[in-house]
């Protein structure tokens, strides 16, 4: 017998058929047909955010920690504007979301009507596909299609725009048929077999002939789950290994080949390593300008095999000796049976001597090492990381110890502020049985901390950590270095975190001492609800080394000696 | 668009897409993000049904009008992507 069914109905239904369990949301009217189906799909647990910015980066943050879809949705007009914060997030770190908006019913559109918005064109630029669901027979293959596009290749964020009296509309309902809507091409343009093989083959007589080798491994390597291959070739062959701010907790930081971060905050052996290298092998990264600062000066001996699944990434940014179009896991598996087995200890010995040892002094010794090795000690290691951006976020990526895979989430490429909270309310729920700890500065926290209150409400037992130094500190730190101190609109109030937890029902602590870490933090990390802790920091500590925007990693800004650092 | 003192030499894209004005949209998108000097643009039918072609001139060196083309060829909708030099670009530049 056919059953007549709503496009909200038919909507609910492809996402419960593709395996959807948690959506992010915020309801408004030209996406109520929706919410009145949703009570009916049980399977689907509505997460019901306090902005729609907030949607999207959790559902990024789920997607990242579960390599499933991240589904958020929002109403039309301001619900789906505000969604594009996180959509951009998605996008530049390749994180498979969905995102369905609601529109103004078909005859509205192009007329100025209440809430309308052409979030298609507005997102065009920040989505991999886009879709506006013109008629509800095309609805359960376009939920479909865009699931598949979002996960195939390398990731990223597709938006459904559905008309509100399509979401009325009602048919008969059909499973959508798989790849309904043509893709005559593979999704992401891969090489043919014969030169996937050459190029593994010139790859491996480059690793062969090269006295100074490096392993550079980013996303990629945690989007294709490649950590096994990855750690054969290191291990086979003894190359060091640098992981980019994506690519961290994609090896893991307490092995032996492990020499950090590169890039604007990078460690002066990490990036002197890479300007003495005479062959690099990059692994699904895009060699972004904070990784390579000045392209002209960068790793200037040399020749670089660059391996990525987009073959508009290979020669982008840096000129390749070897491009290899392909899948991280399979490629360097490919490239570990072709490599002869090698050491380069004398190599190693010589990035040692590059090393710096740390001489920055923190008020009340609360420097950023011993907090995070609280929480690391706290977790014994096993809990997911999400940052926000700025300062805590360099210090966190350098110098928290991450021993398990995909356990460090971030924006990366787009930098959002206001991103942990919200995205660490996503990993929860893709690893309800694991601790995620969200840490922020004063600036990013206060960007999306109402999520306070969605965590109170759904139950989403996240640990907050927020790095309070009174300053948008990074802004503060280029104000320093670049803008002759001119602290224009960097200091910046907070309220009292404390009290603000309380305020919300939640515990609240405040750290000032290192002494006090051991205590207060083991205690946020055993609660059974979320909680929040504040630490208290020097105001002015800076991030070091630095290389200026646009400088040469040859020429890091260091620290002054522990001695001059006043106090 | 005034030839520049470089001449860089003119290329010919030639873009089979699906016949959707969001996948046009996207295309040009494309284009004006990377501020590629387009000389000249034309849209006809394929010949085959729901796909169009997508013909533009750009004034600008192989690099880069290969890296244009391989924007294109990840875009979804895009079928196809030629890139051709044009041979007599060189007078046209003089001209």
């Amino acid at each position: 017998m056919s059953e007549m069914l709503s496009g909200a109905e038919i909507l609910c239904r492809a996402l419960v058929d593709a395996g959807g369990e948690v959506i992010f949301g915020y309801p408004g009217g030209a996406i109520m047909p929706v919410y009145h189906a949703l009570p009916d799909h049980p399977q689907l647990r509505h997460i019901l955010v306090r902005h729609e910015q907030a949607a999207a980066h959790a559902a990024d943050g789920y997607a990242r920690a579960s390599g499933r879809v991240g589904v958020c949705v929002a109403t039309s007009g301001p619900g789906a504007t505000n969604l594009v914060t996180g959509l951009a997030a998605a996008h530049m770190d390749n994180s498979p979301v969905v995102a369905i908006t609601g529109q103004v019913s078909r005859p509205m559109i192009g007329r100025d009507a209440f809430q309308e918005t052409d979030i298609i064109g507005i997102t065009l630029p920040i989505t991999k596909q886009n879709y506006q669901v013109q008629d509800v027979t095309e609805l359960a293959d376009v939920v479909a299609d865009a699931i598949a596009v979002a996960l195939s290749g390398r990731p990223g964020p597709v938006l459904i725009d559905v008309p509100k009296d399509v979401q009325n509309q009602k048919i008969e309902y059909r499973a959508p048929r798989a790849r309904a809507r043509g893709q005559s091409r593979p999704l992401t343009p891969g090489a043919s077999p014969g030169s996937l093989e050459d190029g593994v083959r010139k790859a491996a007589r480059l690793i062969a002939g090269a006295d100074r080798p490096l392993l550079m491994v980013g996303h990629g390597v945690i989007l294709a789950e490649a950590y096994a291959e990855v750690q054969a070739l290191a291990e086979k062959t003894g190359i060091p290994v640098i992981t980019t701010l994506l690519g961290i907790s994609g090896f893991p930081d307490g092995h032996p080949l492990h020499l950090g971060m590169p890039g604007m905050h990078g460690e002066v052996h990490v990036n002197r390593a890479i300007q003495h290298a005479d062959v690099i092998i990059g692994i699904g990264l895009r060699f972004d300008d904070r990784v390579t600062g000045n392209t002209a000066s960068f790793a200037p001996q040399a020749r670089i095999i660059h391996i990525d699944l987009d073959r508009a990434e290979i020669g982008k940014n840096v000129p390749v000796a070897v491009g290899i179009v392909g899948d991280a896991r399979d490629v360097t598996r490919r490239l570990v049976a072709a490599v002869e087995p090698r050491r380069c200890e004398r190599w190693l010995e010589h990035i040692r001597g590059f090393v710096r040892p740390r001489t920055e002094a923190f008020r009340g010794d609360l420097s950023p090492e011993t907090i995070l090795a609280s929480i690391y000690e706290a977790s014994h290691g096993e809990c997911t990381i999400v940052t926000d951006v700025g300062q805590h976020q360099m210090w966190v990526a350098k110098l928290y110890r991450y021993e398990r895979p995909n356990t460090h989430i971030t924006s990366g490429g787009l930098g959002a502020m206001g991103f942990a909270v919200p995205a660490a309310m996503g990993v929860h729920l893709a690893r309800p049985n694991g601790t995620v700890w969200a840490i922020s500065g004063d600036g990013g926290f206060q960007m999306n901390m109402a999520e306070m209150a969605t965590m109170v409400q759904e139950g989403l037992p996240v640990k907050m950590a927020v790095f309070n130094n009174g300053y948008l500190g990074m802004v503060r730190q280029w104000q320093q270095f670049f803008h002759e101190k001119r602290y224009s609109c960097t200091p910046i109030w907070s309220p009292d975190y404390v009290k603000l937890a309380e305020a919300y029902g939640i515990p609240g602590y405040r750290v000032k001492q290192a002494s006090e870490l051991a205590d207060v933090v083991g205690r946020v990390n055993a609660e059974a609800g979320p909680a929040l802790v504040e630490f208290v920091i020097e105001q002015e500590a800076n991030v070091y080394p630095m290389i200026p925007p646009g400088g040469s990693l040859s020429e890091p800004i260091e620290a002054e000696p522990a001695a001059a650092a006043g106090h | 668009m005034s030839a520049s003192s470089l001449s860089p030499s003119a290329h010919t894209v030639a873009v089979l897409l699906d016949d959707a004005l969001v996948t046009l949209n996207r295309a040009f998108g494309v284009l004006r993000r990377r501020n590629v000097p387009i000389e000249g643009l034309a849209l006809h039918p394929s010949g085959t049904t729901g796909v169009s072609r997508l013909t533009f001139v750009l004034k600008a060196d192989a690099a880069t009008a290969d890296r244009v083309a391989q924007q294109f060829h990840k875009m979804i909708g895009v079928r196809s992507v030629m890139v051709l030099a044009n041979e007599d670009s060189t007078t046209e530049a003089k001209r």
